[in-house]
């Protein structure tokens, strides 16, 4: 196992222990976490929110094993993070964690098949193209397998973004501001594509957004403020959306 | 567990495929990475192969080019009786006799300078002499009615203006040119010819009176070996095998050991060529090398400018699950096949230039170039331009495997500058000391070779450090007020700014331009004026011994000023060295020209002028005792001979030994007469010998007034040779002026390489400059005071890297020119001029080509698509 000593626990996906951390050198040092602790079941959603530069995507880029913590303890998916090496990391990435980001990040001199197949070619899958194809015909893009990504609409790279994480069948799914670079409504249903693939995999959904009605439909949801959880009440998301989001 | 994950790990295969993917995206950015990788490995796939198909040729031809199987040489003397017979006994013989001569012209009175060879009825023995009218050379030159005919070079006639037809007297006899020579196939064995060829028939040149007792002729016998005792079906060529030709060489030294015949097979027939095909070719391979070196540059910066463009993709890599080394094995893959592409253009490039060469040297070798494709030598480009492309590449490379994921969220400040990790740079190091391991171990001359390496090292790291040492006194000059000059030195420091690149690409381009311009300038000033005011305007040989009164006498009479020196001369070959005999000395290569061939020996009472005694002592007036010799010091140091030792020269087929008494310093470069040995007068005793003249005039004299002692001197003396220095040193000068061609034509492909790796650093600098340019002029700033800044920035980069071109290419030529060759070092202003002048067009004129079109459009055109 990724030399480390196994974390579990059972009911927890991620379980986060007066995380800090800090970015910069010298002058430019910044303190960005300030001792956050979170849990956040298995199989759950939740919605993180919070002003610019609040921490809340640096919170992410931490539960992913894409940044590491400063101090704290990071245990996803029954993994500590904090003792894994980089390269530990990138496979426990591959198998445990899909990412969506805002700007999709799919390669571009790789076709849509290409780009949903490389985590499983990556770990070495026999049937990564067979899968990634499955994968990206659930997502709707069946007839698009061969383009490019500049060739597609932003909704159908973020789609082909989506395949991509959910084809290792990760045990968490990361989102950071899914819906940011799209309309309203290819945003929503991009979140419905999330949304039901958490509902019927049974996978813990992590997103940060600055839209409340999306966050509103997680499970649960916390607010970022300089660097800590605000425990604060949230302001509840107008009732239309909420509604909406519900239905 | 941990083997189910190892086999899990992404493998070569797959990040070989992910590479290919990732090209498809074309080879935008990597012109200049390709177009260096294939400049470099042409330059040096070429040369070695051009070089292997002159070797290849003269070997292929050696027979012919020797004019026999084997060939055996004396000097002063025919072969006695029982040594001819030797060879007669052994296959068909030809005797031929070549020696210096004056040629007149009687109608015009015109005289020149020319090399006879006599020739008997057996020439040649191998290949054929190719008259211009298709004519038998045997016919043309036997005495008829008119007496004996001659056959010469096109050259002869046109310097005496003479045609077909038209008499030359030579020596005491009258000669009919009835043709000119097309191509003459043995001429290459006979190394450096002073003037063009005058060819007859041995009766002519005994007719001639030019042979003397003492004369300098050469006399050849070419043995066109029989089969003896091979099976006559053995081969089915004429050729008779290797073995007994080294026997039959072998037979000669040992029946024959104080013969003093100079014995050449066809293996080797042209030695001094070959040597001189492969110290050229050692040179103009550093000068490839350094091509692909300041590509490297290129290498580097289009590898960096490429991955900076790839960073999401890695980091999206990275994200998905993939190590850093296989993200690095993905580029890695990428830039061996795009180094691939480039090394393959070199090669084809690189496979053809033998082809060109063949043509073009056609007219110049007698012998046939082996036109052909030379796998060794194209694999030798091939890897130095991996090698070059490798360790250029991987430092770049080794920063792509810590490239962090989370640099798709934000940049991370000061990650560009960090260092790779340590097994990234123990490659690179290790492929540079490989590198420079490989242009060592395959060097002609490695003692050179070693300096290039450490002082293209060393160059290339001032290089770095003085770029590093601009940006650091831009970022120290104090606030200035006028903007442009601001905006100048902010560029020249700021992050990511284009001065290294720009300093070390053009830097050592101008280098090696310098160095060679300076080499050759300062060469060809020592030939034209410092040796031409210093040395004799006459050498005169083959003076008899009974003429010497009468000679001294005419030249009192005609060059009443001159300083007249005179010396008796014989030619000897050093055979042994302390009674070891001088072919099982392994001599530094400095010396061993003495040990080569002939020397020109002499004796005197006294310590000749140009000369100062070191060590010893001088034999007295009336010496009688055992022959002693004075040998030249440094030679002496190097062959490691010291006062008391002895020393062995065949003259005239009998071998004298005497010992060393002193040592002396001589001024070669005073081209007066010089020589390496010099014997007691009782050594050559009642020897046949002639004497050697030269006449020096200390006021510079007109041609004319030399040409009138010339005339004086072979009207009355038609055996004596004038040798016209000024002449000689104007061949010699034609010589170095076609070797300068070829260097100034390496050194143009070093500085391409320069420019394109200049061009391409500008370029990737472009992007980020119209961004620059057009805030600005959004704020207010006038195309004028933009054009103004940067032409501040590329000119002061220019100027500043101009100086170290100057600096370090006077270093590397003052090496050359005073430590390698010996010759006096003086810094020629014009190359410095014109290297400052190079750098600050070229830095300026590439710098502004891009920024000038973008000036002219509208901000906001442009801001739309930033």
């Amino acid at each position: 196992m990724d030399q480390t000593t196994p974390h579990r626990d059972p009911n927890n996906a991620v379980r986060l222990r007066d995380v800090h951390l800090s970015l910069g050198t010298g002058a430019a040092r910044v303190h960005i976490l300030k001792g956050v602790d979170l849990d956040v079941t298995e199989g759950s959603s939740l919605g993180i929110v919070g002003p610019s530069g609040s921490g809340k995507s640096t919170l992410l880029m931490v539960m992913a094993g894409l940044e590491r913590s400063d101090a704290g303890e990071v245990g996803v998916a029954g993994q500590e993070l904090t003792t894994l090496n980089e390269d530990a990391l990138a496979r426990f990435r591959g198998r445990h964690v899909g990412i969506v980001f805002q700007s999709f990040h799919l390669i571009p001199n790789m076709t849509a098949l290409e780009n949903v197949a490389v985590p499983l070619e990556l770990t070495g899958d026999r049937d990564a193209f067979a899968k990634a194809r499955a994968e990206l015909e659930a997502v709707g893009l069946g007839e698009r397998l061969s383009h490019y990504p500049a060739q597609m609409s932003g909704g159908e790279q973020q789609r082909v973004a989506i395949a991509r994480a959910l084809v290792p069948s990760p045990t968490i799914l990361i989102a950071d501001e899914p819906t940011g670079n799209l309309d309203e409504k290819t945003g929503r249903q991009i979140v419905d594509l999330m949304f039901k693939a958490q509902e019927t995999r049974g996978m813990t959904l992590v997103l940060v957004t600055h839209d409340r009605s999306l966050a509103d439909r997680c499970q649960r949801t916390i607010r970022m403020r300089s660097g800590v959880i605000d425990t604060s009440p949230l302001e509840a998301a107008p009732r239309s959306q909420a509604a909406a989001a519900d239905a | 567990m941990s083997g189910a994950q190892s086999a899990n790990r992404p493998g070569v295969m797959l990040a070989l495929r992910f590479a290919l993917r990732e090209l498809r995206g074309g080879v935008k950015g990597f012109y200049v990475f390709i177009a260096c990788i294939a400049l470099g490995v042409a330059a040096i796939a070429g040369v070695a192969s051009v070089s292997r198909a002159l070797t290849e040729g003269i070997a292929g031809e050696g027979r012919t080019i020797l004019g026999g199987d084997i060939s055996f040489s004396v000097v002063h003397r025919e072969l006695q009786p029982d040594e001819r017979a030797f060879l007669d006994a052994e296959g068909a013989v030809s005797s031929i006799a070549t020696m210096r001569a004056m040629a007149r012209a009687p109608e015009t009175d015109d005289q020149a300078l020319v090399e006879v060879k006599a020739i008997d009825d057996a020439y040649p023995l191998f290949g054929t002499l190719e008259l211009t009218s298709g004519g038998d050379v045997h016919a043309l030159t036997q005495a008829n009615g008119a007496g004996f005919g001659a056959v010469v070079d096109e050259a002869l006639l046109v310097r005496l203006n003479l045609e077909i037809g038209d008499t030359i007297d030579i020596g005491r006899i009258t000669l009919t040119v009835r043709d000119t020579i097309a191509n003459e196939a043995d001429k290459l064995a006979g190394g450096v010819d002073f003037g063009p060829r005058l060819m007859v028939s041995l009766d002519a040149l005994r007719a001639s009176g030019l042979l003397q007792p003492g004369s300098l002729v050469r006399w050849h016998y070419r043995l066109k070996l029989n089969r003896a005792n091979e099976a006559a079906g053995a081969e089915a060529t004429d050729m008779v095998s290797d073995a007994r030709l080294e026997d039959v060489i072998a037979q000669a030294r040992d029946k024959f050991p104080s013969a003093g015949w100079r014995i050449r097979s066809r293996a080797n027939a042209a030695p001094g060529l070959q040597r001189s095909i492969r110290r050229f070719t050692q040179f103009l391979t550093l000068v490839g090398l350094t091509a692909l070196v300041v590509g490297g540059v290129g290498v580097a910066n289009a590898v960096r400018a490429f991955l900076d463009t790839k960073r999401p993709v890695i980091a999206t890599f990275k994200c998905l699950g993939a190590p850093g080394s296989f993200v690095f094995i993905v580029y890695l893959a990428q830039i061996t096949m795009l180094a691939g592409a480039g090394i393959l253009i070199g090669l084809v490039l690189g496979a053809i230039l033998p082809f060109a060469a063949g043509i073009a040297l056609e007219q110049v070798l007698p012998v046939q170039v082996i036109n052909g494709i030379y796998p060794a030598e194209l694999g030798l480009g091939l890897v130095y331009g991996l090698m070059t492309a490798l360790a250029f590449a991987l430092w770049p490379l080794g920063r792509a495997h810590d490239v962090p994921p989370s640099a798709l969220f934000r940049d991370q400040p000061g990650e560009s500058s960090r260092l790779p990790r340590k097994r990234y740079i123990a490659a690179t190091a290790a492929t540079v000391v490989a590198l420079a391991i490989l242009a060592v171990a395959l060097a002609y001359d490695r003692y050179i070779a070693l300096i290039y390496v450490g002082a293209s090292s060393a160059a290339f790291v001032l290089l770095v450090l003085v770029g590093r040492g601009i940006m650091a006194v831009a970022r120290k000059i104090p606030h200035v007020h006028a903007t442009e000059w601001r905006l100048a030195i902010a560029n020249i420091h700021r992050p990511g700014a284009l001065t290294p690149s720009v300093v070390l690409s053009l830097g050592l381009g101008l280098t090696l331009l310098v160095a060679l311009t300076l080499i050759d300038g300062n060469l060809r000033q020592q030939l034209g004026t410092t040796v031409a005011q210093k040395a004799p305007s006459f050498f005169f040989v083959d003076i008899q011994n009974a003429e010497k009164p009468a000679f001294d006498t005419l030249l009192a009479r005609e060059a009443p000023k001159a300083v007249r020196q005179g010396a008796p001369m014989l030619r000897g070959r050093l055979v042994k060295l302390n009674g070891v005999s001088t072919e099982d000395i392994e001599a530094p290569a400095s010396a061993a020209w003495v040990l080569r061939g002939d020397r020109g020996i002499t004796y005197a009472d006294a310590v000749p002028e140009n000369s100062r005694l070191v060590d010893g002592a001088w034999w007295g007036t009336d010496y009688t005792g055992e022959p002693l010799v004075s040998f030249e010091a440094e030679l002496a140091g190097e062959l490691g001979l010291a006062i008391g030792d002895t020393v062995t020269v065949n003259v005239l087929g009998r071998e004298i030994t005497a010992r060393i008494a002193n040592t002396r310093t001589v001024e070669w470069e005073s081209l007066a007469i010089n020589f390496v040995m010099v014997f007691s007068p009782n050594t050559f005793a009642g020897a046949p010998h002639s004497h050697l003249a030269t006449v020096t005039w200390e006021e510079p004299v007109t041609t004319e007034r030399e040409i009138d002692l010339l005339k004086a001197v072979t009207a009355a003396f038609p055996t004596v040779t004038g040798v016209r220095v000024k002449d000689a040193i104007d061949q010699v000068n034609a010589l170095v002026e076609q070797l300068a061609w070829a260097i100034r034509a390496a050194s143009a492909i070093t500085l391409i390489s320069s420019i394109m790796v200049l061009a391409g650093a500008l370029a990737a600098g472009h992007k980020s400059r119209i961004h620059d340019a057009i805030i600005l002029k959004t704020l207010g700033a006038t195309r004028a005071r933009l054009i103004a800044a940067y032409a501040i920035e590329y000119a002061a980069l220019g100027l500043v890297t101009a100086l170290f071109g100057v600096i370090a290419g006077s270093i590397a030529a003052w090496f050359v020119v005073a430590r390698l060759m010996d010759a006096t070092f003086t810094i020629q202003p014009a190359a410095a001029v014109a290297a400052a002048i190079i750098a600050l067009v070229l830095s300026v004129t590439l710098g502004l080509i891009g920024t000038w079109r973008v000036l002219g459009e509208k901000p906001a055109t442009v801001l739309r698509n930033l």
